[in-house]
């Protein structure tokens, strides 16, 4: 294998010296000349009809500048998330929002929005538009919205109140495989709502020049798509609308796959009214309440298995609540299930899962996309399994994991996996021989370990469209211009892009530059989201650098009058084969046409400058998929007279293929631990009878802080996926995926019972361990 | 929204403001709720007199068996000052919970009390230490304790418009006395706590009896609830597993603790209550014997 | 509106702007005076990303009435080091890779920076302490504690 020289290096961060000094700019940094200020009218009531609204007092307030509501902006149909511009052409994307609509279907809902020369001054304005609503029956949990005598939140064909289609996942035959198995388990599990909370709420700045182009900077994931989204919204061509990052976003985490909830639609509406840039930045209450969540929801399992451990047949199915608008409630059932049955080697598995329409807020995209909800139920049956039949976790995981070329239900195949050394590494480093033996009899405070493991995607594709593209400039003197659609939200892009590009082309990393997360400077690309950035860009990075690479060797080869292959090209320095860098001293161009042994790369580009040629290298690439996989250990306490469960220790052993930037890779997984044991210990958002929801700040929407945040260990275990650029795989995403389980696991290993429902709170706890008690008793 | 911001030198010259406006301005410390609350339109006031730099309202002294802390003494000060963590150790304990490091840094501790709500942990603390408020409006001073100045939840009945809480004054812990604070919280930074629970116990000399025990619990009514049946099942009793154990089951039934669709059940509270109640007994106890009252 | 004049010592300079007796520092810093590094990430003290140093401690600059202010001496990420010479935080939060989205980074930063003002050696407890009142979603806070770390042992060496 070739020596890497930039690749696999935790090189400090492309985008570290501007964030650490403050001069970074995100969209809530922005300020243009004239701009104004918007502020959204919501709706206080779930599920409502607006009978009259009356703006006039509101627009005559000083300072106020327009007032948009469903009056006054466009009725087309769209969607906020990307879903829109990328479904597959067997099924119909839904289109089931406009900017603002008579109808409001969740509290938090649009109702209207005012530009003014100040968010105080709009903020007055809101108090002044008088609002008469006819309020409609509301329905807030997934399995009571599919009932006969629920409101129709909106037209579906799939069901009542069901978005898009039912997904329906067979392989073999159940039936059989649960007759034939010698002990099933079965339960059903309960999800809460998590959220996002990145830590810049959605924004955008829109300006609309005098001939109708729109510019929009914002907080997206996915400036291409949401370009598509913008333009189909307000009827105009997509070459007249650029998206763009400024160029950082404060975080995503999946929120903003497609439009910022609808930051990027209301501040083009008030730029157009007003003739002026708009900037819109969500309150942290409104970012919780009206931009989306994750799917809360349920989910059953049921896993046969023979007494010797082998696993006979599943059966996965889930009921997500979808929320008042479809955002990625067709996809996520279907990678819940999809993701879920990959695992393990199962002959007979079935799936069938859809999201519900309720009168909540959205949910949409948040990292793991439906797979932590499924992994929480399929991880805790299989330890079922193992206590029921006296087996080690460890051992029947590995006894049934999926092994390189396994038939499995995804249309692509399984061609690395470091599950079995993943489990290994991870057990190894929570000591998990203690496991049984950890706690005093009697003991009100009880420890334990838990396992849990899974898989994910390293982009979207089969669930959606996606391709990718990306150019590569050389420049006059030798140095790269990379153009890539996918922003930087945080996850390193900026950094390992460039990585690869300098790897495959053979020049240093400070000779490449990037432009990135601009429809206007970039070619398309489906944004960052599935774990895909560094896979799915990547390998079209690759492809580009590669192009570029080739063309120049063949230029080089006519210069040097050696054949290309017979060329070595690194480090900015193109020689002849087995030539010491120590030979190549000057520039290597000869004005009197000598031949020469070698040339620089800065010097080889302004020869071909001279003579009329620029070398440019393009990347297409449909990448297929590749599976990573991660084994998380975790060890618990419990306090058995409060209920308070607190996560010591979680050890997160990934097999990414290959780690391009470790460092990079590491803080992937770190903060995808700790969402994680968020999401199972406190994370929730809750409502009251009448939908409004209860946890709308930091304060009362309990993620973790530093003082919470159990000792985590990241460990990288690298195979190499023959699809991947330098073999690597997807990460972002999948710190999140086993958490839930390995918690409750853990959880169970300590108190002996099993929790079926998210999050484990110390009410929660206790009301278990009180019945069990009773039940001794 | 405010439209004066005063930063008075002295407690006069703050009291002179507070006259001038009638009842349209308002004393804050740190300013850290009501800020919020004017600013989310649960509150209005005209003005705000802020009493963060008055120079005689910045110590934390020992005076005559009391620990005497100024109006202006944050929780971050508190925390941090050997004084407090040698004369008061659960107040400085307390005073670590509240928030974040950057409230704490601004927050007052009569703040904390004058703000009214039920679970402010210092307030808890200087419940439970016996601990007095020093008022002036003008007119004179006069003194209250800690526990009686709550009207209704975030009610005090202190009128940040009409008078100023100069200064805190806790008594010292004394030989043969130990304290507790616990806090059961769902987050251990920017949280309200589910319930918090501080004791002060006084033992006898052979350090066998409690000769006086303080249970503050919280919130489980309007202020900082004082459980005068805990403490009387325990006022000369043996320092037992026993006792303890009566004293915290009768202390609930002081209690009366709001379900909260955040931070637990009715239910829920008065199940663990008990079992903070103990758990605080115990670790005073163990203080009161281990030490000659004084920490550190 | 009722308009005064805020004088107070900002990054090191004397520092005089009129501001409405109702402005937030936070908003003084960002909207008046064009210091976007200082970030607003809940306005209520929550998330701690708007964190400034005032007379030698760290507060969120969304709770401070701008007035508040008023002879103190503050300081924001762009005062604490230059490109020449950077602070040891910020060196060490680059290379122990604790940025990621950087939105939280700044506020984080001048967290740890009171900290070490005051503490030139945290231990753990210390360190959390210190940051608790800064969320990050991002990173878990694994790496932002040990450049805290790192930093501090730099500025022992």
């Amino acid at each position: 294998m070739k020596t890497l020289n930039i690749v696999g290096k935790s090189l400090r961060r492309a985008d570290a010296l501007e964030k650490a000094t403050g001069t970074a700019t995100f969209s809530t940094d922005l300020n243009l000349p004239g701009m104004l200020y918007a502020k959204t009218l919501r709706s206080p009531h779930a599920h409502a009809r607006i009978i009259e609204i009356d703006t006039t007092e509101a627009e005559k307030l000083l300072g106020v500048k327009a007032v948009a509501t469903w009056k006054n902006t466009p009725r087309l149909l769209f969607n906020t998330s990307a879903t829109m511009t990328f479904t597959l052409p067997n099924q119909e994307p839904v289109l089931d929002q406009y900017i603002f609509d008579n109808v409001v279907r969740y509290v938090g809902d649009e109702v209207a929005a005012v530009a003014a020369i100040s968010e105080r001054v709009a903020e007055a304005a809101l108090k002044l538009i008088k609002v008469e609503y006819e309020l409609l029956p509301a329905v807030f949990d997934p399995l009571e919205a599919m009932e006969e005598s629920a409101p129709d939140i909106h037209p579906c064909h799939a069901g009542k109140n069901i978005p898009g289609e039912i997904i329906k996942i067979p392989m073999g035959d159940v039936e059989k495989g649960f007759a034939e198995s010698d002990i099933i388990y079965e339960n059903r599990f309960t999800l809460p709502i998590q959220k996002h909370v990145q830590l810049e709420t959605q924004a955008a700045v829109a300006q609309v020049s005098p001939d109708g182009n729109i510019t929009v900077w914002s907080t997206t994931q996915t400036p291409h798509p949401s370009r598509i989204i913008l333009a189909a919204a307000f009827g105009v061509s997509q070459s007249k609308v650029r998206v763009l990052n400024p160029p950082y976003i404060g975080g995503g985490f999946g929120v903003r796959i497609g439009l910022s909830a609808k930051a990027e639609p209301i501040a083009v509406t008030l730029a157009k009214l007003t003739g002026k840039p708009v900037k819109v930045v969500y309150s942290r209450e409104e970012d919780f309440i009206a931009s989306d969540t994750r799917h809360a929801g349920y989910v059953w399992v049921k896993l046969g298995a023979k007494r010797d451990g082998t696993f006979q047949a599943i059966e996965l199915k889930g009921v997500l609540n979808g929320g008042a608008y479809c955002s990625f409630s067709c996809e996520t059932p279907g990678v819940m299930g999809a993701m879920g049955l990959s695992v393990y080697r199962i002959p007979n598995v079935s799936y069938y899962g859809h999201s519900v329409y309720t009168n909540i807020t959205p949910a949409g995209a948040m990292r793991g996309f439906g797979n932590p909800q499924g992994m929480f139920a399929i991880e805790q049956a299989v330890d079922e399994i193992a206590a029921q039949l006296g087996l080690d976790p460890l051992e029947l995981r590995k006894q049934n994991i999926i092994r390189v070329g396994d038939p499995w239900i995804l249309p692509y195949s399984c061609r690395s996996t470091g599950l079995e050394e993943c489990i290994s590494k991870a057990a190894e480093e929570l000591n998990w021989q203690r496991r049984g033996t950890m706690n005093e009899p009697g003991s009100k405070i009880l420890r334990g370990i838990g396992i849990g493991v899974g898989t994910h995607v390293s982009n979207s594709w089969p669930f959606c469209v996606d391709y990718d593209n990306a150019y590569i400039t050389v420049l006059q003197d030798g140095s790269i211009m990379v153009a890539t659609g996918v922003p930087e939200m945080g996850t390193g892009t900026i950094t390992t892009l460039p990585q690869l590009a300098a790897e495959t082309i053979g020049i240093p990393l400070d000779q490449v530059g990037i432009t990135f997360g601009d429809t206007l400077t970039t070619p398309f690309d489906i944004g960052s989201h599935a774990s895909r950035t560094l896979y799915a860009a990547g390998t079209a990075v690759v492809a580009a650098a590669n192009d570029v690479r080739r063309q120049i060797l063949e230029y080089a080869g006519d210069l040097l009058k050696t054949a290309p292959e017979h060329l070595e090209f690194a480090n900015g320095l193109i020689k002849k084969q087995g030539l010491r860098d120590s030979e190549c001293v000057g520039s290597g161009v000869c004005q009197l046409n000598e031949v020469q042994n070698f040339i620089t790369m800065k010097d080889l580009a302004y020869h071909a400058h001279l003579r009329n040629k620029q070398f440019i290298g393009i990347g297409r690439t449909t990448p297929p998929n590749a599976p990573p996989w991660h084994a998380h250990v975790t060890e618990v306490e419990v306090d058995t007279e409060t209920g308070m469960v607190t996560v010591i220790k979680v050890a997160a052993a990934h097999d990414v293929g290959k780690a391009i930037n470790p460092l990079i890779v590491e803080g992937q997984i770190e903060g995808g631990v700790l969402m994680g044991v968020g999401y199972s210990i406190s994370e929730e958002i809750k409502r009251d009878a009448k939908g409004k929801p209860l946890h709308t700040s930091i304060h009362k929407y309990l993620l973790p802080t530093a003082a919470d945040a159990p000792e985590i260990k990241a460990i990288i275990v690298e195979t190499n996926d023959p699809t991947g650029p330098f073999g690597a795989k997807g990460v972002g995403e999948c710190g999140m995926v086993p958490t839930p389980a390995a918690i409750a696991n853990a959880v169970y290993d300590a108190t002996g019972i099993r929790f079926t429902e998210l999050p484990l709170t110390p009410e929660r706890v206790l009301k278990k361990l009180q019945e069990k008690n009773k039940n001794i008793i | 929204m405010f439209q004066g911001y005063y930063l008075p030198q002295s407690v006069k010259e703050a009291l002179d403001i507070l006259a001038n406006h009638k009842g349209q301005a308002s004393i804050i410390g740190g300013g850290t709720d009501i800020v919020l609350d004017i600013q989310e339109g649960k509150k209005k006031c005209a003005a705000f007199i802020d009493v963060s730099q008055i120079p005689e309202l910045q110590a934390i002294e020992e005076v005559d068996g009391y620990l005497r802390l100024g109006a202006a003494v944050t929780h971050a000060q508190a925390n941090r000052s050997a004084l407090v963590q040698k004369t008061a150790p659960i107040l400085a304990e307390a005073c670590s919970k509240v928030g974040s490091l950057q409230i704490r840094n601004i927050a007052t501790l009569v703040g904390n009390v004058v703000n009214g709500q039920p679970a402010a942990d210092a307030a808890v603390a200087l419940a439970a230490l016996g601990a007095k408020a020093l008022i002036e409006d003008g007119k004179g001073q006069r003194e209250a304790m800690v526990e009686e100045l709550y009207a209704d939840v975030g009610k005090s009945l202190i009128d940040p418009t009409k008078e100023i809480v100069t200064a805190l004054l806790v008594p010292v812990q004394k030989k043969g006395q130990g304290s507790a604070f616990i806090r059961l919280d769902q987050r251990k930074a920017l949280a309200l706590p589910m319930l918090n629970v501080a004791v002060v116990v006084q033992l006898d000399e052979k350090g066998e009896c409690f000769e006086w025990v303080r249970i503050i619990m919280a919130p489980v009514g309007p202020g900082p609830v004082r459980s005068l049946k805990g403490e009387g099942l325990l006022a000369g009793a043996a320092t037992s597993r026993e006792a303890i154990f009566q004293a915290a089951n009768a202390a609930v039934t002081e209690a009366n603790p709001r379900s909260s669709a955040l931070r637990g059940s009715r239910e829920y509270r008065l199940d663990v209550l008990p079992i903070l109640v103990k758990r605080a007994l115990e670790v005073a106890v163990t203080r009161a014997k281990k030490t000659d009252g004084r920490e550190g | 509106m009722n308009l005064t004049t805020l004088q107070f010592v900002l990054n090191g300079e004397e520092t005089a702007i009129v501001v409405d007796t109702s402005d937030m520092l936070v908003d003084v810093l960002r909207e008046r005076m064009l210091l976007t590094g200082t970030k607003k990430g809940c306005g209520k003290g929550e998330c701690g990303a708007c964190t400034v140093i005032m007379n030698g401690a760290a507060v969120n600059s969304c709770m401070i009435p701008a007035l508040k202010a008023m002879g103190s001496v503050v300081e924001t990420i762009e005062g604490i080091g230059t490109l020449e010479k950077l602070h040891p935080l910020q060196e060490s939060f680059m290379d122990e890779g604790a940025i990621q989205c950087g939105f939280c980074t700044p506020g984080m930063i001048m967290s740890a920076k009171a900290l070490l003002d005051s503490q030139p050696h945290p231990d753990g407890k210390q360190i959390r302490e210190a940051i608790a009142g800064n969320i990050c979603r991002c990173t878990g806070y694994v790496k932002i504690k040990k450049a805290i770390l790192s930093a501090s042992e730099k500025l022992k060496g």
